[in-house]
């Protein structure tokens, strides 16, 4: 059933494989986010902003209210850019898999990068129902903890690994490797799950295809706002997990 | 493949590169322009407020010297008007002092004239009485001097005469 709705596309690179219709989705969501905000950077000006402009400016000011709540901003503030890009991306990842496919089958002969495979669903697929992805952007969390953790504290940061003994190096070691996973499948399982049924609703047969509209449009709502909430959830952790390497009360 | 979702391979650096690459480009490209622009917009409005409550300041120093100088000018008309009046006032009882004195003055030449008719009219009431009572006296004497009365009348006289030599 599962391979049904969500076929995946390997790419063959040497040895080496990848997920070809995520890197597709991946980079059509990337861009779709490069076009959005380069639109509303397009007539940057302090004084009254554009409407794009203030979207932008209202997503910056949301995402900094996340950081303000969790650290001292200033130690928070470089994580500014990446956070509100993190939580761009997610978000329009999370949409694209609502999306209908729209290349009506032109794509159906294009062999070059088995280019027709990947846009043969009925719908786009999200980036995120994949894991690699989702643990792709997890990993990057705790790599930024680490990384922040040692830069806010030096080799000291590695101290309240065995605080306060010893033994509880295990604990603390299995914690850090809890985070990305639990962050990686949460995002994947929720996005994931949601493609599914969309896909098992557009598959009802026959007689069932009008009466399938009403589940579907909900359906489609409710993924609309548990992407919106994955997004957020995805930037709050990670400026939690952040705020908690940098923070002095270890 | 297989039914399994739940497989690894290079899809994941590919996938951090992409977003490194992504995070990159629009760090650059639009999220530091904008949180310039942000910043900017925040120390303009700063700086505009700063800017107003001077103005204002200046606008309440103004209007209160502009209410001194109103309150110095009623001040000072009020001053005008109490000298003006003063000096009217004087001014009046000076007209009135000197129209006292020339009527004072008019009052004594007209009694000295009076005075003066009056003495002159005596006089020529006195002259013309005389005259009259000589006449008279003529009359009386015409009519009434008999001759031992002139007689008397020469005795009388050369003793008269007598007597003053």
């Amino acid at each position: 059933m599962i391979k049904e709705v969500h076929e995946t596309v390997l790419w063959h690179l040497g040895s080496m494989t990848f997920h070809g219709k995520t890197l597709v989705m991946t980079w059509i969501s990337m861009a779709a986010v490069m076009v959005f905000v380069l639109l509303g950077v397009r007539n940057l000006t302090s004084g009254k902003p554009g409407k794009m402009q203030n979207v932008l400016e209202w997503i910056v000011d949301f995402v900094r209210g996340i950081i303000n709540d969790n650290m001292d901003y200033e130690k928070g503030r470089p994580l500014l850019s990446y956070l509100v890009t993190l939580f761009m991306f997610v978000f329009f990842s999370n949409m694209l898999g609502l999306i209908p496919n729209f290349t009506f089958g032109l794509l159906h002969d294009v062999h070059f990068a088995q280019l027709g495979h990947i846009f043969a669903t009925p719908g786009m697929m999200s980036p995120t129902a994949d894991i690699n992805t989702t643990m792709s952007l997890a990993l990057l969390t705790i790599f930024l903890v680490l990384y922040l953790g040692i830069k806010a504290k030096g080799l000291h940061y590695f101290h309240h690994f065995v605080e306060p003994f010893k033994v509880f190096a295990i604990i603390h070691l299995i914690d850090l490797l809890a985070k990305p996973m639990t962050l990686a499948f949460r995002l994947f399982g929720n996005i994931f799950a949601g493609e599914i049924l969309l896909g098992v609703i557009l598959m009802l047969p026959g007689i069932w295809v009008l009466p399938g509209i009403l589940p579907t449009t909900i359906w489609l709502a409710f993924s609309i706002f548990v992407g919106a909430i994955q997004s957020y959830v995805f930037v709050v952790l990670t400026t939690a997990y952040v705020s908690q390497a940098v923070s002095e009360s270890h | 493949m297989g039914g399994n979702p739940i497989q690894f391979d290079y899809t994941v650096p590919a996938t951090v590169l992409s977003f490194l690459l992504l995070v990159y480009l629009l760090s650059k490209y639009a999220w530091k322009p904008l949180m310039k622009m942000m910043e900017e917009r925040r120390t303009n409005i700063e700086s505009m407020l700063t800017q107003a409550e001077n103005e204002r300041q200046q606008a309440e120093t103004i209007k209160r010297e502009y209410q001194e100088e109103m309150r110095k000018a009623r001040q000072e008309a009020q001053e005008v008007i109490a000298k003006a009046t003063k000096v009217s006032e004087v001014r009046a009882s000076e007209i009135l002092a000197a129209a006292h004195e020339e009527s004072e003055k008019i009052k004594k030449s007209a009694l000295v004239d009076i005075e003066r008719e009056r003495d002159r009219a005596i006089t020529e009431v006195k002259a013309q009485v005389a005259d009259l009572s000589v006449l008279v006296a003529e009359k009386i004497i015409r009519q009434k001097l008999d001759m031992t009365t002139q007689g008397k009348l020469i005795d009388q006289f050369i003793q008269e005469v007598g007597e003053m030599q």
